[in-house]
């Protein structure tokens, strides 16, 4: 590529997302499960999606590396640039070529994740082989033990030669890192890796994961429900509801001072051990069904805010200051969060 | 393990038959001094109205009967697994088109199809049988590594396989065939045994392997005609089918308990 012609990297992002929409046939109707997503990730940056279940989180992710099953379809309008190549025009090949190798990609259950009938050594070195083909069976092992041992798994010579059934589940999850940063990707995708792991490893594979995105300076885009995960790791938070992004803010901004009410509401959730013995904070009700987003704001049904304008119009995404947006009215009429408040105490 | 043993020993002997047979299975002995012959210490299983030696025969009979029975459960195999791999991974319209293919070969009566092949086929050597029975036998097994394959494309290791940048053959080559393997040597082993009963039943209408070349079903036709005069003639080349068959089949059972988990410990 010339660099003459390409904006300094510095400036143009790794990964740009406009307006995504990706939506599944069901029997209940077309489910939008992301509907009009943008945002964009520098290389080296942490960007983290939080978001409770059934939000899109996941679909999201699947979107980005076209690895949706074949009920789905990504709107013609959705653009994905990534390295300033547009992903949405890539043949098969072409996506081959990013798969696996400029983009990584760790799922959420290693166990289910994984080959059951192929020893992790040879799990590692198969994506070694794809995309390096020249390179000789030997040196794909050799590598793919290198692999593990940088992902700390203790006796990695041996445990290579081990199927996945014979590792525990923080293993399995360092085999997956292994495998997904093979070929030192640019971006790593992570679809909550650490939700099937018990606290303390959890807590390791965090770890790791920083301890690897200094040395190998690739961008991570995190997808969690898990907020404490969030703070511990994002640069951003981009917080999704009901398909859509509802919040978007560099990580300390968004935790000193959230915005949208799913956000607050979210963040008042979490258990706080200095209050022992207190009821849990919840939002009452449930994300509504993608087949049938409500009209105006999606979250307006759950939200103690909400006033008629919530019902009559569906909220943009307000700029509350730089690189901190949030897709909620009060943005526009700030006053209403104060008369709500006290009225409800 | 007894099934296992004896489908061993069956083996074993039609490999080394040649050598451990008393005499030429394709040798007339003596047409006018030893024809017809009951068992006696020199002719265990007695002689047929050729004046051959019945086990020599049926120990040579074994090798084209196995040899038949693997190598067509082997073709049909393979061509039922690429085809109902190829199907259950591609799924929609090619999945419909190839397996609405299966399901009207199938509605072909199969004993009637062969009959009909190997009544126009002329001199039929054991090679043309194992095609033509391999030929006529993948569509069941192309239907279960079909369902097999519907089931396993789904798993999170086939997006994770797709993730890293691999094709969708070798995604369905080198990660969900292997997976789906287990209940397919059930039912290649299953088949070895249906296979050797058919070779059997052909052989004896005279359309599977042409005599003087002995197989089990063409050594009990030598002596039909005369059953209860020659009763050893259809006696002991149908122990031999019946242990064979029996121990294949205990051996298929054996390895269907043992590859699902849920009568493992019945088992």
């Amino acid at each position: 590529m010339s660099a003459g012609l390409a904006t300094p990297a510095s400036a143009a992002p790794l990964l740009s997302v406009r307006d995504l929409r990706t939506s599944f046939r069901t029997d209940s109707g077309c489910a939008r499960a992301v509907d009009g997503v943008s945002f964009s990730l520098r290389t080296g940056e942490t960007v983290c999606i939080v978001g409770e279940s059934g939000c899109g989180k996941t679909a999201l992710a699947l979107s980005l590396l076209r690895l949706l099953p074949p009920t789905a379809t990504i709107a013609p309008g959705s653009s994905v640039e990534f390295e300033g190549r547009d992903l949405m025009a890539l043949d098969a090949s072409g996506w081959r070529a990013v798969r696996g190798a400029r983009i990584g990609m760790v799922f959420q259950d290693a166990m289910t994740a994984l080959d059951p009938v192929i020893r992790v050594g040879d799990q590692v070195a198969e994506v070694v082989r794809i995309h390096t083909p020249a390179i000789a069976p030997g040196a794909a092992w050799a590598r793919a033990v290198d692999l593990l041992t940088l992902t700390g798994i203790p006796g990695p010579a041996d445990r290579a030669h081990q199927y996945p059934h014979e590792l525990s589940g923080g293993m399995r999850q360092r085999v997956m890192l292994a495998i997904a940063l093979a070929m030192h990707p640019a971006l790593l995708i992570a679809d909550e890796p650490t939700t099937a792991l018990d606290i303390t490893v959890q807590a390791q594979i965090l770890a790791l994961l920083g301890e690897l995105q200094r040395q190998l300076g690739m961008a991570i885009l995190f997808i969690t429900h898990d907020l404490g995960v969030a703070a511990a790791l994002a640069d951003r938070v981009i917080v999704m509801y009901a398909g859509e992004v509802v919040e978007s803010a560099p990580a300390e901004l968004f935790f000193a001072e959230p915005h949208h009410p799913y956000a607050t509401g979210l963040l008042r959730a979490l258990p706080d051990l200095s209050h022992p013995g207190d009821r849990l904070a919840v939002i009452p009700g449930a994300v509504p069904s993608a087949t049938d987003w409500p009209r105006g704001c999606r979250f307006r049904e759950r939200c103690a805010f909400a006033w008629s304008r919530c019902e009559a119009e569906h909220p943009p995404l307000y700029a509350i200051s730089a690189g901190h947006e949030s897709r909620c009215h009060l943005a526009a009429e700030p006053g209403r969060r104060v008369v709500t408040a006290a009225s409800t105490a | 393990m007894a099934g296992l043993a004896v489908v061993v020993a069956v083996v074993v002997v039609a490999l080394v038959a040649p050598l451990i047979a008393p005499y030429d299975a394709v040798a007339q002995l003596g047409i006018d001094t030893l024809k017809s012959r009951p068992p006696s210490l020199a002719h265990p299983f007695g002689t047929d109205p050729l004046s051959r030696d019945v086990l020599s025969r049926v120990l040579l009979g074994s090798r084209v009967s196995l040899a038949v029975a693997a190598l067509s459960v082997l073709t049909a195999t393979t061509l039922g697994t690429v085809y109902g791999a190829v199907a259950g991974y591609a799924g929609g319209r090619v999945d419909d088109l190839l397996m609405r293919g299966v399901d009207a070969a199938l509605s072909i009566p199969r004993v009637l199809l062969l009959i009909t092949v190997l009544a126009l086929w002329g001199h039929v050597s054991a090679a043309v049988l194992i095609v033509v029975i391999g030929c006529t036998g993948w569509l069941s097994v192309s239907r279960l590594v079909r369902s097999e394959v519907l089931g396993l494309r789904s798993r999170d290791w086939v997006t994770a396989a797709r993730a890293l940048g691999a094709t969708p053959a070798r995604t369905l080559f080198r990660h969900i065939l292997p997976n789906a393997l287990s209940p397919v040597i059930v039912s290649a082993t299953l088949g070895v045994a249906n296979v050797i009963l058919l070779e059997a039943g052909l052989s004896f209408l005279g359309l599977g392997v042409q005599p003087p070349e002995p197989s089990w079903g063409n050594v009990m036709q030598d002596g039909a005609d005369q059953i209860r005069a020659l009763w050893w003639m259809s006696v002991f080349p149908g122990l031999a089918i019946l242990i064979t068959v029996m121990a294949v089949n205990v051996v298929g059972d054996g390895l269907r308990a043992a590859a699902d988990p849920r009568r493992r410990h019945v088992a």
